[in-house]
């Protein structure tokens, strides 16, 4: 006590001295608490963001060539030409899998399974079918203008056609189109057209019509994506019934035709992933997991028989987490996303009826268990996004071929074809990628605005550290300097301790012990206070970012949740413990030595300034 | 009674560039309230010498023994709190403490109580015959005499039977190397102290009791 009281008393008898050297080391300790905190908080937030953002890729193939195609219109008597996208081949989902492609989900390619389940109803089918009528036209007829067509009976509809209509009927896009005859039946499937645009072309008739809805040939593609043959005509949309004609082959056709329409209200659309956050509707925020929980990695691994439903349907049909669907999967599509098939206004695009002309045999079933339910939108006709009622499965559940049930195939579409990443790794993945110079090949890569966001971080790493280091060299400048000044320089003071019978453990605390309590003072104060200012401008900044529009919509409720007030109160009290034992380690260490120096000597040798 | 005794005493140090003997072969002895002179010429050894009567550095060869035992046996840091007080020439009192403090230093390294402490060391601030402002002086407001003074009460403030003092008067006016002499004697003669003086001054040796002379490293006893 007496000890610190002489060295403290001593040491504020240089006050000025002392006051400088405590405010410089609170400055110096302030640029490193600033520094410190930075780092400690920069290095929470990118950990927190790490677990928020993540980084996907959409690979899309471009066409090859465009091919003109000219089609009739009967309203402009004229052709109109329309581009068609032509494919050489199409390129494998195996291109993205090369050397260096470091994948936290590898490349995937979904499917659009059909899974016929009677027991349930498509609450909103979203797909619009046509109708299928029988009739005979008013006259004998050419259908190159709006025909008037008495409908004798409706095989299957929407309701819009009944038995004994007379409905406007119109080969529309068909240059050449074959002529009806009053006194014949025929079977036809039909859509409805709601008007033209030149009406004038139709003087006198109403401006709607009927058109013909070729749904007979069958889409059916093999395994690499090159049409079966079909006998039938893609655009064959008429026959003639005569006696005995629905047990003919075409007549059958028609029966199975009818029948997968009608089964199309069972038949609920299922997809495959190895992540659900492929998904573009849950990579977005659209849709979300509301009950229950996504499928764990050992499900997607193994495969197991687990499903996600829409919490609409789920709700319609009373179903709960832990309930089993029995899943029946009809046909693959590797065309189509159930976004764009089963939605709002949307046309059935494919028949469900392969090049045989007979219904899809089930090539997969067994019971999934609802393990999670999503809310969200559905239905939006969006590609990227969710269709009515979609169910989701893990891709290895499906364990047999669908070679024979692909109803529909294509390029890689950004839809359908994903990957996942580490996040900051774009640039290196496709420095990687340009290498292998596959054309037509375009990856697309959604990050939530996380690349602005590590600029961001990284900048003020750049700066915390060069805080830091300006603070650690201001701090080793002070103390040395003033180790000079209070230990060095007072190399007469400890020789005269010395020569009084103070022991060299005194000597040392004598002048240790009160410049120790500045070096903790200010080296405490410094640190705080650059913690809790960095804390403050960190916060600042962070509030800025949350509203800047580089966050995607669903990063927006995550980041506010990082904002400067989750990560002020706690981390800058640990960086300021940091600074403050580092900065008295390095006082203690510099201050010793100082005085190790003097108390190495021999007093008398100290005071003649004697060197042995 | 012989208080210190110095036997066969060497001392050398390496230079920068050479071996410095700079103590050879000293042997004397140095008795109770007696006031005693080295004299010798400067780098004869004499404050080395000194140092080593101190405790403040250990002989190459040779043993100094107080009141009969080996000063080398003995814990020299309590030797020189206790027993063996030094005088310089030039104070080295410790500038940012007062007078009165000074003299305290020792007093509370003996563990008395601050107030205690204090009385004692204006009695013995008295007793050197400073007067009460000098006190809560500092020392460059005091003259080269008072601060010798100071010095010298720190020493018997340390409350041994020793003052050992290197050049005491070497930086003051004829008038106050007078009094501090006439100080140092009276603490030898009155209070029984051994104090041993270095001086080159002839009027200072003059007022001991004995005079060695050092040359070379070697002493001999003059009177």
């Amino acid at each position: 006590m007496l000890l610190f009281r002489n060295s403290m008393r001593q040491l504020l008898r240089m006050r000025g001295r002392a006051i400088l050297f405590l405010l410089l080391l609170i400055l110096a300790s302030g640029l490193c608490g600033i520094g410190r905190a930075f780092l400690i908080i920069n290095h929470a937030k990118m950990e927190a963001y790490e677990d928020s953002f993540m980084t996907i890729g959409t690979v899309e193939q471009k066409a090859d060539q465009v091919e003109e195609r000219m089609i009739w219109d009967a309203e402009d008597k004229d052709y109109h030409i329309y581009n068609d996208s032509v494919y050489n081949a199409y390129v494998p989902l195996s291109v993205l899998d090369f050397e260096g492609a470091d994948y936290l989900s590898g490349p995937e390619r979904r499917c659009l399974y059909g899974s016929y389940m009677p027991e349930y109803e498509m609450y909103d089918m979203g797909m619009s079918l046509s109708e299928i009528v029988e009739g005979s036209p008013v006259e004998d007829v050419v259908p190159d203008h709006p025909v008037s067509f008495q409908v004798t009976r409706v095989l299957i509809g929407q309701g819009g056609v009944r038995e004994g209509h007379v409905i406007n009927f119109c080969d529309h896009y068909n240059s050449k189109p074959e002529k009806l005859y009053a006194d014949k039946t025929y079977v036809m499937s039909l859509t409805y057209s709601p008007g033209h645009e030149n009406q004038k072309a139709f003087e006198g008739d109403t401006p709607s019509e009927y058109i013909p809805f070729p749904v007979l040939g069958s889409t059916q593609v093999d395994a690499e994506g090159k049409k079966v043959p079909d006998e039938v005509e893609d655009d064959h949309f008429c026959d003639e019934v005569t006696e005995g004609f629905y047990d003919s082959p075409i007549g059958r056709r028609w029966l199975n035709i009818i029948a997968t329409w009608d089964n199309l209200r069972h038949t609920f659309p299922v997809t495959g992933t190895n992540d659900i956050n492929l998904m573009m509707a849950f990579y977005n925020g659209n849709a979300f997991i509301s009950q229950g929980r996504e499928f764990t990695e050992e499900e997607y691994t193994r495969g197991d028989r687990v499903c996600l439903v829409s919490e609409v349907f789920a709700q319609r049909e009373r179903l709960a987490i832990g309930d089993e669907l029995p899943l029946a999967l009809q046909y693959a599509n590797y065309r189509r996303t159930a976004g764009r098939a089963f939605a709002t206004n949307t046309a059935a695009a494919f028949t469900l009826i392969n090049a045989r002309g007979e219904i899809y045999p089930v090539f997969e079933e067994g019971n999934y268990k609802i393990v999670g339910m999503y809310g969200g939108q559905s239905g939006l006709r969006d590609e990227y996004g969710l269709g009515y009622n979609e169910i989701i499965i893990p891709s290895r559940s499906v364990k047999n071929s669908d070679a024979d049930n692909i109803l529909e195939s294509g390029p890689m579409a950004g839809s359908n074809t994903s990957f996942r990443i580490e996040n900051g790794t774009i640039d290196e993945f496709m420095e990687k990628w340009s290498k292998l110079q596959i054309p037509n090949v375009e990856i697309t890569f959604y990050d939530g605005g996380y690349s602005e966001l590590e600029a961001n971080i990284n900048n003020m790493k750049y700066i915390a550290r060069l805080l830091l280091v300006m603070g650690m060299s201001m701090v080793f400048m002070v103390l040395g300097y003033f180790s000079w000044l209070f230990i060095l320089k007072q190399k007469e003071r400890t020789a005269v301790e010395r020569c009084l019978g103070f022991r060299k453990t005194h000597s040392f605390f004598s002048l240790f012990s009160g410049i120790f309590l500045l070096i903790l003072v200010g080296s405490v104060c410094g640190s705080l206070a650059g913690s809790f200012l960095s804390g403050e401008i960190a916060g600042r900044i962070e509030k800025k970012t949350y509203y800047d529009k580089t966050f995607g919509n669903s990063m927006g409720t995550d980041a506010g949740e990082m904002t400067g007030e989750s990560f002020a109160p706690e981390d800058p009290i640990k960086a300021a413990a940091e600074c403050t034992l580092a900065i008295v380690a390095a006082g203690t260490v510099i201050a010793a030595s100082g005085i190790y120096v003097n108390l190495r000597k021999e007093p008398m040798k100290l005071l003649a300034g004697r060197d042995e | 009674m012989e208080v210190l005794r110095a036997e066969h005493v060497s001392y050398s140090y390496q230079s920068k560039y050479q071996k410095v003997e700079a103590v050879k072969d000293v042997s004397c002895a140095f008795e109770k309230g007696k006031f005693y002179a080295i004299v010798g010429e400067s780098g004869s050894g004499k404050s080395t010498f000194l140092s080593l009567l101190a405790g403040l550095d250990q002989p190459c060869e040779g043993t100094i023994y107080v009141e009969g035992e080996p000063l080398s046996g003995m814990d020299r840091d309590a030797y020189r709190l206790n027993r063996a007080a030094v005088v310089y020439q030039a104070f080295h009192l410790f500038p940012l403490l007062t007078a009165q403090e000074n003299v305290m230093l020792p007093l509370e390294c003996k563990k008395k109580r601050k107030k205690e402490a204090g009385r004692q060391a204006q009695r013995i601030l008295q007793r050197v015959g400073l007067e009460s402002r000098i006190y809560r002086q500092f020392p460059k407001m005091m003259s080269g005499g008072e601060q010798q003074r100071v010095a010298i009460a720190r020493a018997v403030a340390a409350g041994g039977e020793i003052i050992l003092a290197d050049e005491p008067t070497g930086n003051l006016d004829s008038g106050n190397e007078k009094n501090v002499v006439a100080l140092l004697k009276e603490l030898a003669h009155e209070d029984g102290y051994t104090v041993i003086v270095i001086t080159h001054n002839r009027r200072v040796a003059d007022e001991t009791d004995h005079v060695f002379r050092m040359k070379d490293g070697r002493m001999e006893q003059v009177r």
